[in-house]
C-alpha cells in the first residue's frame, strides 16, 4: 500500500482524467496504477473468451446475450445490431443481478496494436448503447482481445465478419 | 594499410555497376541486392575440432543475409583451411573459382574456450584487408561469427553491419498460446521469453538489449511487463484496467512511451522506468497507439485515427506539435523510426497490406513489399539498412528481412508458427 501511495504522488494532473481514486491519504493523488479489483476483473472466473482459450476451447458466440458485428475498421453500431442490443437490454433488465463483460474483437487483417484499440472501441460502443437503454454502467465492463481470439481463421469475407464482433459474457 | 585495401575491394565491387549506370556513384554500388561480391568463407583451421567449421557456417549465413555477398559453395574450394598467412595462401586457387574476397583464420584452445583469429583477404590484390581476434567459450562461437560478419561489412561498406543482434517476436510456434521469443537474425539461436500459455504481444527492447517490454493477458488484463531476455524477473509496469499496449523505451532508457486504453479510448502516455506516468502525450476521442521514438528521443511517430482513419503522425516527445505524415490510402499503421535518421517504416493498406518507408525530410514514399499477400509490423535494424517484418506470402505469418531498397528479401522463419510483431534489438554489447 505504501508503494501505491508513493507512486501516486508523482503523477500530477494527468490522473484527474481517469476518475480513479486510490485512497491513500491527503497527499496522494489517483493515477494510472489502478486498484487491483479493477485490474483483475477482466475475464476472471467467467466464461469469457480468454478463459475458454486457456481451457483449450474455442471462442464462444451468443449465450443469453447475442453478439453484434461491425464493418471493417469501424466501431459504430449498425442498425440491425441495435435491435439485437435492445433484446440484450431486455434480458439484462429481467436478470437484474447479472453483470456483463463486453468483449471487442477484430478480424485478423491489419495491425495487432491498432486492432486491440479498435476492439476496445467496439466494446465501448456496445456498453454505451446498453447504458443509453437504461442498464447501469456499473454492471457492464469491457475488454478488447483485438484479433487475438478469432472464431475462425479462413480468409473469407464471412469469416472476417464473424470475427468483427462484440461478444457479451455474463459474469455471474 | 587497411584503408588502402578497403578501397581496393570497393573498387572490385563498383566496377561492373559503374559500367551499367555511371551516374549512380553512391549507395547502389555497394547496396545489398546490387552486384554481390563473390566471397569464399573457408572453415577456420582448428586442428580437428568443429569450431572452425561452425564459425564459417554462421559467418556465411550472415554475409548472405546482408545481401552484399555471394558466398561461394565450400565444395568448390581448392585450398584447405591452411595456410592462413598472406605470403603463403595460394590466391590463384581462389581466383580460379571466382572469389574476389576470402575469409580464413585459426582456432586455438584458450583458458576458458577458444581464441579465434579471422582474416579477410582481397584475392586480386593478394593482400589482407583486415582481421579480428575473439576469445570465448564454445557457446560464443556464433556470436563471434556474427560480430566478424558485421566487421566484414564495415571493411566493405564503411559501416558496421547489424547482425550481431537479436529479433524479439510473438509466435504461436509452441501451440495455441502466443508467447514472446527472441532469435538471432540468422535464425540459429531461438529462445523463449514468456511461457504463461495466454496471449503475449508486441515485444520491444531496452536500449542496452538486456530486457524486453511486452504486453500480456497473463492475469486477464492486457498489462505491460518488463522481463530480462530469458524471461526472468517479469515485472508488471502498467496495469490500467484496459489496454497497456506497445511500450517502447526512449533511446536514453529513462522513459517509456505507452498507449493506454481506459473507457474505450487509447491515448499515448510517457512513463518513467518504474511505470509511473510522467505525462499524457495525446488526448483525443479517437485511437492513438503505436509510439516509436526518433533516434535522438526528441520525437515520436505514432498512429492516430483522429481524422477517421488510422494514419501515421509525428509529435514532439512532450506531445506538442503533432503533424500527420501519411496521406496515401485509408489505413497506415505500425510506424518504426529508423535509428539512422529520417526514415519511418510503416504498414499501408491498398488491396493487401504492405511495408513502406517515408523520408520525413523529402516526403518521399518507397514501397518495400508488393504483390505478396500481407506484410506487416516493420522494425529497423540497428544500422538502419534493413527491416524485419511479418509476411503471409508463404502461408501463415513468418518473419522476413528486406533491405531498405526492398530489392533484397529473405525469409527468416518457417511458415506455420504465426510469427508476428518482430522487434530488432540494438547491437549486442
Amino acid at each position: 500500500m505504501k508503494r501505491v501511495c508513493k507512486r501516486s504522488i508523482a503523477l500530477g494532473a494527468v490522473v484527474l482524467a481517469f476518475g480513479l481514486v486510490v485512497g491513500c491519504g491527503p497527499k496522494k493523488k489517483p493515477g494510472l496504477e489502478t486498484d487491483s479489483s479493477l485490474t483483475t476483473q477482466g475475464g476472471l472466473g467467467s466464461d469469457g473468451s480468454l478463459d475458454r482459450f486457456k481451457a483449450g476451447g474455442a471462442g464462444a458466440e451468443g449465450g443469453p446475450l447475442q453478439d453484434v458485428h461491425f464493418d471493417y475498421d469501424r466501431y459504430d453500431l449498425r442498425e440491425q445490431d441495435r435491435s439485437v442490443l435492445q433484446r440484450n437490454a431486455q434480458w439484462l433488465k429481467q436478470n437484474s443481478a447479472a453483470k456483463v463483460e463486453v468483449e471487442g474483437h477484430c478480424d485478423d487483417r491489419g495491425t495487432v496494436e491498432y486492432n486491440l484499440a479498435l476492439g476496445a472501441k467496439r466494446a465501448k460502443a456496445v456498453k454505451d448503447y446498453l447504458v443509453s437503454l437504461g442498464i447501469g454502467a456499473e454492471r457492464l465492463s469491457t475488454i478488447s482481445y483485438g484479433e487475438e481470439l478469432p472464431l475462425c481463421r479462413e480468409e473469407t469475407e464471412s469469416c472476417w465478419e464473424r470475427n468483427r464482433r462484440a461478444h457479451s459474457v455474463v459474469l455471474q | 594499410m587497411r584503408r588502402f585495401r578497403l578501397i581496393g575491394v570497393v573498387a572490385l565491387l563498383a566496377a561492373p555497376v559503374a559500367v551499367e549506370s555511371p551516374a549512380q556513384v553512391t549507395g547502389r554500388i555497394v547496396g545489398p541486392g546490387a552486384t554481390r561480391l563473390e566471397i569464399a568463407v573457408s572453415p577456420l583451421a582448428d586442428a580437428g575440432g568443429d569450431v572452425g567449421a561452425r564459425f564459417a557456417e554462421v559467418l556465411a549465413r550472415n554475409l548472405t543475409l546482408s545481401g552484399f555477398f555471394r558466398v561461394l559453395d565450400p565444395k568448390a574450394y581448392l585450398e584447405g583451411p591452411t595456410p592462413v598467412d598472406v605470403g603463403q595462401i595460394g590466391f590463384a586457387n581462389w581466383t580460379v573459382i571466382g572469389a574476389k574476397a576470402l575469409v580464413k583464420g585459426t582456432v586455438t584452445p584458450a583458458a576458458n574456450g577458444f581464441t579465434i583469429e579471422a582474416r579477410i583477404y582481397d584475392v586480386a590484390q593478394l593482400s589482407q584487408i583486415g582481421g579480428e581476434r575473439y576469445s570465448g567459450g564454445a557457446d560464443q562461437i556464433a556470436h563471434m561469427a556474427r560480430r566478424f560478419a558485421d566487421k566484414v561489412m564495415e571493411y566493405l561498406t564503411g559501416e558496421r553491419g547489424p547482425f550481431d543482434s537479436r529479433i524479439a517476436f510473438a509466435s504461436r510456434r509452441g501451440g495455441r498460446a502466443k508467447e514472446i521469443y527472441t532469435m538471432s537474425v540468422d535464425g540459429f539461436d531461438v529462445a523463449q521469453v514468456t511461457n504463461n500459455k495466454t496471449i503475449n504481444l508486441v515485444p520491444s527492447w531496452s536500449p542496452d538489449a538486456s530486457s524486453i517490454l511486452f504486453t500480456s493477458f497473463m492475469d486477464g488484463n492486457a498489462s505491460l511487463y518488463r522481463a530480462d531476455v530469458a524471461g526472468r524477473g517479469a515485472r508488471k509496469l502498467s496495469s490500467v484496467h484496459g489496454l497497456n499496449l506497445g511500450g517502447r523505451w526512449s533511446p536514453d532508457g529513462r522513459t517509456i512511451a505507452l498507449s493506454v486504453e481506459r473507457g474505450g479510448n487509447s491515448d499515448i502516455f510517457l512513463l518513467n522506468a518504474e511505470g509511473q506516468v510522467l505525462k499524457q502525450l495525446t488526448n483525443g476521442p479517437e485511437i492513438d497507439v503505436s509510439p516509436s521514438w526518433s533516434l535522438d528521443g526528441g520525437q515520436l511517430a505514432f498512429v492516430s485515427a483522429r481524422t477517421g482513419s488510422p494514419q501515421v503522425y509525428v509529435m514532439n516527445a512532450d506531445g506538442s506539435s503533432p503533424r500527420r505524415v501519411t496521406f496515401q490510402g485509408g489505413y497506415n499503421t505500425s510506424p518504426s523510426w529508423s535509428p539512422k535518421g529520417d526514415l519511418v517504416a510503416y504498414v499501408g493498406r491498398e488491396g493487401g497490406f504492405n511495408v513502406y518507408t517515408l523520408n520525413l525530410k523529402t516526403n518521399q514514399v518507397r514501397q518495400i513489399t508488393a504483390g505478396q499477400r500481407n506484410n506487416e509490423d516493420p522494425s529497423f535494424s540497428p544500422d538502419g539498412r534493413y527491416l524485419v517484418f511479418s509476411s503471409t506470402r508463404v502461408g501463415r505469418p513468418a518473419l522476413f528481412l528486406a533491405d531498405i531498397s526492398g530489392e533484397h528479401q529473405v525469409q527468416l522463419t518457417k511458415a506455420g508458427g504465426d510469427d508476428t510483431s518482430p522487434a530488432w534489438s540494438p547491437r549486442l554489447p
